[in-house]
């Protein structure tokens, strides 16, 4: 299982026999890089990551490239990525994109991701901070801008040439330049551009462009582009709307601005929002959080000249007859006890019914489906309000999920879903609703948090409403803990360290571990583990430098504190003379070398108070002590 | 949080029914819920309604599969006498030992559903007589299990004239083993559900009120109308986890550089919420002989006896999972990309050829490239097992939404004092500035760590934290939605007024109906007439856990589910899925409000062609941006507009084909040659162009030697067999290691061959074979050759691939053994000589080979 299809699953759907989730396993990405050549986007500037060194915002562009291409190994390995230049004079000899329109150049074909591409594209660019001419050499600009319809032809073709048809298809145009027409309101051009475009729509594919926005050349989106790149979402009644994935940044944060569209956005469900009876409104559903796992290994079969992944298949048999059951005659009960002795247990093995004929003890997979839906419709239902302050910390299990309206399905959706939006919030309130994402999903209650749009630079919080699976009884565990000594008064002054929690600051280091070996043996380089970096650690020195005092103060009120003195009476009888010796003893023996004279439970009455593992024999534990004691002197 | 139940289990039950001839009598037992048509009604006996109870309670024993949770089945009112008593000292006639006590399991259930009511009347006085054994059997079976439970469950429809004699003495002595009796009645009267049985006989009147003054005086006794106690049955019961105490560290600053100024607490973790599924349904399918049996499966419904008999019984078996590996390959190769569309048809389809395991190796997919990982894993991270504090941060900067996981606790070591002040301590400072804790745990050493937020959590009697995974960075999608509240048009000027945007007066209903939907006061009363809200999560069950669990106990217990069908759901189990009636009603006039004053449309915007640009996929691009296709409500949308502008996309396309077909491909630059062989395809993956089988020129990706060592070059062996011949010739050329390459070629061609898959490849050996051969000549390796071509004889012919020496056969001229007069001609010697050659070649023709 590829880790970027976990992000399409819900937690629910664990029986694959009822879920057809192919659908989102053959549902690729295909993106094709547009990157403009022209001078402006050669020229050379100052590297804002390195002193002293040069580059462009080409080869920023290209570098941006194999950083996306890197992290599709781990979102979307089965996704394809393709680089074409444009405004270049270099022309494809042969091989594709060789008939493509003039002035447009493919530097990598369509090809789902694959090491070999990425190193080459890894050296190009390595070669070209070291060489700052050689991009000016191997890709000359054309003198003028070519017709922006050129463009999205030529795209048109290398997209249908390389991307599967079921695929996702777009475009990441990358440009600084806001006036390709250089002034000119040639209209026929603006024309040719706009139907080109609408061909590329018509195709599937979705243009996201990418501005490069400079200091002394402000990209103007109002100047052409604004005017060409219709968005999907357009119709007659917000035509007058800007398109939403419009994006201009910085050249330094062309990267990050292309991480938010590295994968498509994907809707998990698109299901009816029941606010009252006749009140119902359309939402789509998507996973903002969850849970990225390392990708499961895969078995390859050696079939001599190159590897080749088997697929698992797995079929229901009838061990008795060794023989595989059609799906259609298998219906579903319940396991027969497990020392079940009668004479059909006998006579025919383990786990089977005897059933008279023409009668049914199982169920059909129908059935089940409605025992699991209660025979619950998809769809959301409200079921009323709350204080904000209902939503308690401990009533979590699961990620949440965020709806936003969809008004193609229910006209006036959207503003509905805005006003319920801003007067929950007014409110302070949160929604309760009853949930069934899915056909095969079972019903939950759920907490429907508001958020409102953030407004601002960078990265802005969407408006929907984040939808917080609340637990069940059964989820709920008792409290095993019922009683223990308190402090008695306050004994600390927290220091404040940081402003919340940024998820963004804790990039996972297993994960980042796991896929820096990945890459290092696809392209055959020693991985250094000393080099790896884990964000995670705390900055111990922040905290010694904040809070070191505080600390040192706490621990001296905690030996101080009478409280800590009281001796906990032991529940139940059964206990052995105590065995325990205090820290003091152990250590005063460890110091004269008698750690090895204690006995074994004594060993380990004290690695359990320390939290430290019982396993093995007497010398791991006494290796154990050992070492404890020499890391808290 | 709901209290500590005692441990589940070490509970003996004995179920004592009642068969005397009155529970023969038949009932109609109306079905609920099909409120539309005739109330479907069955015909039950008293007994095998009583049974049911008994079998579900059973059920449950089973389900739950504990060894401590056992039960029996003594029958009184029966015609013989078999009991514990009788058999010692004689008496307590018509009571019968029916089943002993043990664990039970589906043949208790089997046995159980089989009894009938006896026809010879009785003396009517045996129920007390029957608990009076019923005490006896559990006290002699629980005499050496001192901390079990003994349950008793009596059965019975009350009509059988009870003599009523030392009842005080039995209630003492139930008493004083603390057993537990329940006795559930037919129809029998209860005024907590109000119900009260019409022409109730003057008998069962008597018996009624005995029974109620004898349950009084047993100290742990309930007493019940069967109807209500079948439904409890079903009443939703939360199976009972106690989480195991992990012990771990919790550190704040570097207890290893700078042990003052950084503390560590002795802490143990517990869950607090962990996510409950359930059970897991086994798969069943008839078991029938497709031979003789299918003769009685035509006949059948003739032969159908619905009587007692064993008459055509159906095995149903359970079914296993088996997992099997396949392979996709093709069969005739990889040469079809300039086949036009009828070709395509012939081609051989792709087989998926089963593989063994054994055969399979582990690895990773870097992309489409195949990075080898025989254990599955990498070298994890390193790291110690403790929660580290990484800061605090203001609790009002939460961000609820990111909690992705179960909750925990953590508390303080119970067996130490001074961890418990230190957490206490901390927790009530956290508490007090409002503050969480940013934090990284890692479960044991060497696990992956998870990044968390610790939260200040004040029992009453014990201070401790809650912690709940946050997501990693990686964790989060961060899609791009347009903004609701703040619209935009395309000058960049802010749009105020738009039929997406809420009118000031559709906000003003809005608040009226949040408002009007408060649930803050719509639930219980408490102690002091104060509502409380409505909803709360310690009492709402998992719908889905607790149906499948009614279903598959049901299915258990009855023999035909069409009969029988399965009861409608406990109403505990659905109390939430509707608002609260007043509530609804409340919100009446301020829902109307709002039905008219958003006046949603149902799918109305499909219906809106576009004024200015006609572009009639319009809609569909939202999709297809979108990509949810697949989405319910969606799927009405095709429409003719849709077809057309897709044909009109295909012809354009077609006009374009024939000069966008793949160009042959610049052999020097691999990236190109993998491009060609990846382009829609997916079964291609690999970072190695497959090798062409037409026997024409190989594609040679040269791979830069260091940089791109073959994964498949054995160790030692300087050909590998990704790519044998460019490899060979490559060797050639360096012209140094030539022994060394004709050997290792020859090595290669017998391993390949010999492979499963192998006839993909023939033709591509025989083409090493005739390289191999040419070389040899040239380079006085005849020797050598003669040998190969005779080892290869040998392991192909006679089991590995008879196949491959047949192809060999075929291209015996120029792949014939050397003699000495070809080996003259270019200088060099064999010692065969031209007459053998000649002889073996001919034998060729003969089928004697070589």
């Amino acid at each position: 299982m590829p880790p970027y299809d976990d992000w399409n699953k819900l937690d629910e759907e664990e029986d694959e026999e009822l879920q057809d989730t192919s659908y989102f396993e053959r549902k690729h990405d295909v993106i094709l890089f547009a990157i403009d050549c022209s001078e402006s986007m050669l020229a050379l500037r100052d590297d804002p990551n390195h002193e002293d060194a040069k580059t462009s915002h080409l080869l920023s562009a290209l570098d941006a490239a194999v950083q996306i291409q890197k992290r599709k190994v781990v979102v979307g390995p089965y996704d394809s990525v393709g680089i074409m230049l444009y405004n270049t004079a270099r022309r494809n000899e042969n091989g594709p994109g060789s008939d493509i329109k003039k002035g447009t150049y493919v530097y990598q074909p369509m090809s789902t991701i694959n090491a070999t591409t990425i190193i080459d594209l890894t050296q190009l660019v390595d070669e070209a901070h070291d060489n700052l001419d050689l991009l000016n050499e191997e890709y000359p600009s054309t003198e003028k801008h070519i017709p922006v319809g050129d463009l999205f032809t030529s795209c048109n073709w290398v997209l249908r040439d390389g991307a599967p048809k079921s695929a996702t298809k777009r475009i990441f145009l990358i440009t600084d330049n806001d006036d390709p027409l250089e002034g000119s309101h040639n209209s026929r051009l603006i024309t040719s551009a706009r139907t080109t475009l609408t061909d590329l729509l018509q195709a599937g594919v979705t243009v996201e462009p990418f501005f490069i926005s400079t200091d002394d050349r402000p990209f103007n989106q109002h100047k052409f582009w604004a005017n060409v790149l219709v968005t999907s979402s357009e119709s007659d009644e917000d035509f007058d709307l800007l398109p939403v994935s419009l994006s201009i940044s910085r050249i330094d944060d062309l990267l990050e601005q292309m991480r938010f569209h590295e994968v498509p956005k994907r809707a998990l469900f698109n299901i009816p929002f029941e606010l009252a009876p006749d009140l119902v409104i359309g939402i789509k559903g998507y996973g903002l959080v969850t849970e990225q796992k390392k990708g499961a290994y895969k078995y390859f079969v050696d079939l001599g000249d190159k590897m080749e992944v088997v697929e698992s298949i797995t079929t229901h048999v009838d061990e008795e007859r060794e023989a595989e059951v059609e799906k259609s005659e298998v219906l579903y009960g319940m396991t027969m006890g497990a020392t079940a002795e009668d004479e059909d247990t006998q006579e025919h093995g383990f786990g089977t019914r005897s059933v008279r004929a023409g009668r049914r003890v199982f169920y059909t997979a129908e059935e089940v489906r409605s025992f699991r839906t209660l025979g619950l419709e998809p769809g959301l239902k409200l079921l009323g309000f709350k204080d904000r302050s209902e939503l308690a910390f401990e009533d979590n299990v699961r990620h949440s999920l965020f709806i936003y309206p969809d008004e193609g399905t229910y006209a006036g959706s959207q503003r509905t879903f805005t006003a319920l939006l801003i007067s929950m919030v007014k409110k302070g309130k949160i929604g309760l609703v009853r949930a069934l994402t899915r056909r095969n999903a079972s019903p939950s209650f759920c907490a429907l948090l508001p958020q409102e749009e953030s407004e601002g630079e960078g990265w802005a919080e969407p408006s929907g409403f984040h939808l917080i699976p609340l637990p069940f009884a059964d989820d709920i565990r008792a409290a095993p803990i019922e009683e223990g000594i308190r402090a008695g008064k306050e004994l600390v002054d927290a220091a404040k360290m940081n402003s919340a929690y940024q998820p963004d600051s804790y990039p996972n280091p297993a994960l980042a571990f796991h896929y820096a070996q990945l890459e290092a043996t696809a392209f055959r380089e020693e991985f250094d583990p000393d080099s790896f970096e884990d964000h995670t650690l705390p900055k111990y020195n922040t905290i010694q430098r904040k809070a070191g005092p505080l600390i040192k103060e706490w621990l001296k009120c905690l030996q101080n504190d009478e409280s800590a003195k009281a001796v906990i009476v032991e529940a139940g009888s059964k206990r052995k003379a105590d065995v325990s010796l205090s820290e003091a003893e152990v250590r005063s023996r460890y110091e004269s070398g008698g750690l090895m004279q204690l006995r074994v439970d004594q060993m380990k009455d004290f690695l359990k108070s320390k939290s430290l593992a019982l396993s093995g024999k007497k010398a791991d534990l006494t290796e154990r002590i050992a070492e404890w004691l020499d890391e808290h002197p | 949080m709901p209290p500590v139940s005692a441990g589940a289990g070490y509970t003996v039950t004995i179920f004592l029914v009642d068969v005397s001839p009155t529970m023969g009598t038949y009932r109609t037992l109306h079905l609920s819920p099909h409120p539309n048509e005739d109330p479907p009604t069955k015909q039950v006996t008293y007994l095998q309604w009583s049974l049911q109870f008994a079998m579900l309670k059973i059920q449950e024993m089973i389900f739950n599969g504990r060894k401590t949770d056992q039960c029996g089945v003594i029958l009184f009112g029966t015609d013989e006498t078999n009991n514990i008593i009788n058999r010692k000292d004689g008496g307590y006639d018509h009571v019968t030992e029916f089943l002993q006590i043990g664990q039970p399991n589906a043949d208790t259930l089997a046995k159980l559903a089989s009894l009938r009511a006896s026809t010879s009347n009785v003396p009517g006085d045996v129920a007390i007589d029957a608990l009076i054994v019923g005490i006896e059997t559990l006290s002699n079976y629980l005499a050496t299990k001192r901390s079990w439970t003994g349950r008793l469950v009596l059965l019975t429809d009350g009509e059988s004239p009870i003599e009523i004699v030392d009842w005080e003495a039995i209630a003492k002595r139930l008493n004083s083993f603390n057993y537990r009796l329940s006795i559930i009645g037919v129809d029998f009267d209860d005024d907590e559900i109000d119900f009260h049985e019409k022409g109730k006989s003057h008998v069962k009147h008597e018996n009624e009120s005995f029974y109620h003054k004898f349950a009084a005086e047993v100290a742990n006794s309930v007493m019940g109308t069967l109807s209500f106690a079948l439904q409890e049955v079903t009443r939703p019961e939360v199976k009972q986890t106690r989480s195991t105490l992990m012990a771990t560290v919790l550190h704040l600053g570097d207890p290893a550089n700078n042990p003052l100024e950084s503390v560590e607490i002795i802490v143990k973790t517990s869950k607090c919420t962990a996510l409950a599924r359930p059970k897991s349904w086994k798969r069943f399918a008839p078991r029938e002989g497709k031979s003789a049996d299918e003769m009685d499966v035509d006949s059948a419904p003739t032969k159908h006896d619905d009587g007692d008999g064993n008459v055509n019984k159906v095995i149903w078996a359970q079914l296993r999972m088996r997992t099997e590996f396949h392979v996709e390959h093709d069969v005739q190769g990889d040469d079809g990309d300039g086949d036009e569309d009828g070709l395509d048809v012939d081609r051989v389809k792709k087989g998926g050829a089963k593989v063994e395991k054994e055969q399979l190796v582990r690895g990773f997919k870097y992309g489409s490239s195949y990075v080898p990982c025989p254990d599955g894993q990498f070298q994890r991270l390193s790291t110690r097992k403790g929660i580290s504090i990484c800061g605090f941060f203001n609790a009002d900067n939460f961000r609820r939404e990111h909690s992705i996981g179960e909750v925990h606790y953590v508390w303080a070591d119970p067996r130490s004092p001074s961890q418990q002040v230190a957490l206490s301590s901390l927790v009530k400072a956290m508490d007090k500035l409002d503050m969480y804790a940013i934090t990284r745990w890692v479960t044991k050493d060497g696990s992956d760590p998870k990044m968390g937020v610790l939260a200040p959590c004040r029992f009453r009697k014990v201070d401790c934290f809650l912690w709940v995974q946050m997501p990693f960075a990686d964790d989060v999608r961060k899609y791009t939605f347009s903004p609701l509240q703040n619209l935009s048009n395309r000058r960049g000027e802010k749009v105020t007024s738009h039929p997406y945007l809420p009118t000031h007066e559709q906000i003003g209903a809005m608040d009226r109906f949040v408002d009007a939907m408060n649930l803050m006061e719509a639930g219980e009363k408490d102690e002091d007439g104060n509502r409380s809200p409505w909803y709360d999560t310690r009492v709402s069950y998992n719908p889905a856990i607790h149906r499948m669990k009614q279903a598959l106990f049901h299915n258990a217990v009855v023999q035909d589910l069409v009969a029988d069908q399965l009861l409608p759901p406990h109403p505990e189990l659905i109390k939430y899925f509707n608002l609260p009636k007043q509530v609804l009603k409340d919100a009446k006039e301020a829902t109307d409000e709002c039905k008219t004053i958003f006046a949603i449309k149902k799918g109305a915007k499909r219906l809106i062609l576009p004024k200015r640009v006609p572009r009639p996929r319009k809609n569909d691009h939202a999709r297809a941006q979108d990509d949810d296709d697949e989405i319910l409500l969606d799927r009405v949308a095709p429409s003719i507009l849709e077809n057309r502008s897709y044909s009109r996309t295909e012809a354009s396309y077609s006009q374009m084909q024939p000069q966008m077909n793949p160009m042959p491909v610049k052999p020097t630059i691999p990236r190109l040659t993998e491009d060609d062989s990846e382009t829609e395809s997916e079964s291609d993956d690999d970072a190695w162009p497959p090798s062409s089988s037409k026997g024409a020129k190989l594609p040679t990706p040269s791979p830069e030697p260091g940089m791109f060592a073959d994964p498949q070059r054995a160790p030692g062996r300087i050909i590998g067999m990704a790519t044998p011949l460019a490899d060979f010739k490559h060797n050639i050329s360096q012209g140094d290691v030539i022994s060394k390459a004709v050997e290792d070629l020859g090595w290669v061609v017998k391993e390949v061959v010999l492979r499963p898959f192998a006839e993909r490849r023939h033709m591509e050996m025989i083409e090493c074979l005739h390289e191999l051969r040419e070389v040899c000549l040239q380079e006085d390796e005849i020797d050598a050759w003669n040998s190969i071509l005779r080892e290869l004889k040998e392991c192909t012919k006679e089991a590995g691939n008879p196949a491959f020496w047949g192809e060999v056969q075929k291209h015996e001229v120029d792949l014939g053994l050397i003699a000495a007069s070809e080996a003259a001609r270019h200088g060099g010697r064999s010692n065969i000589s031209d007459s053998w050659a000649e002889k073996v070649s001919l034998s060729v023709r003969g089928k004697l080979l070589y």
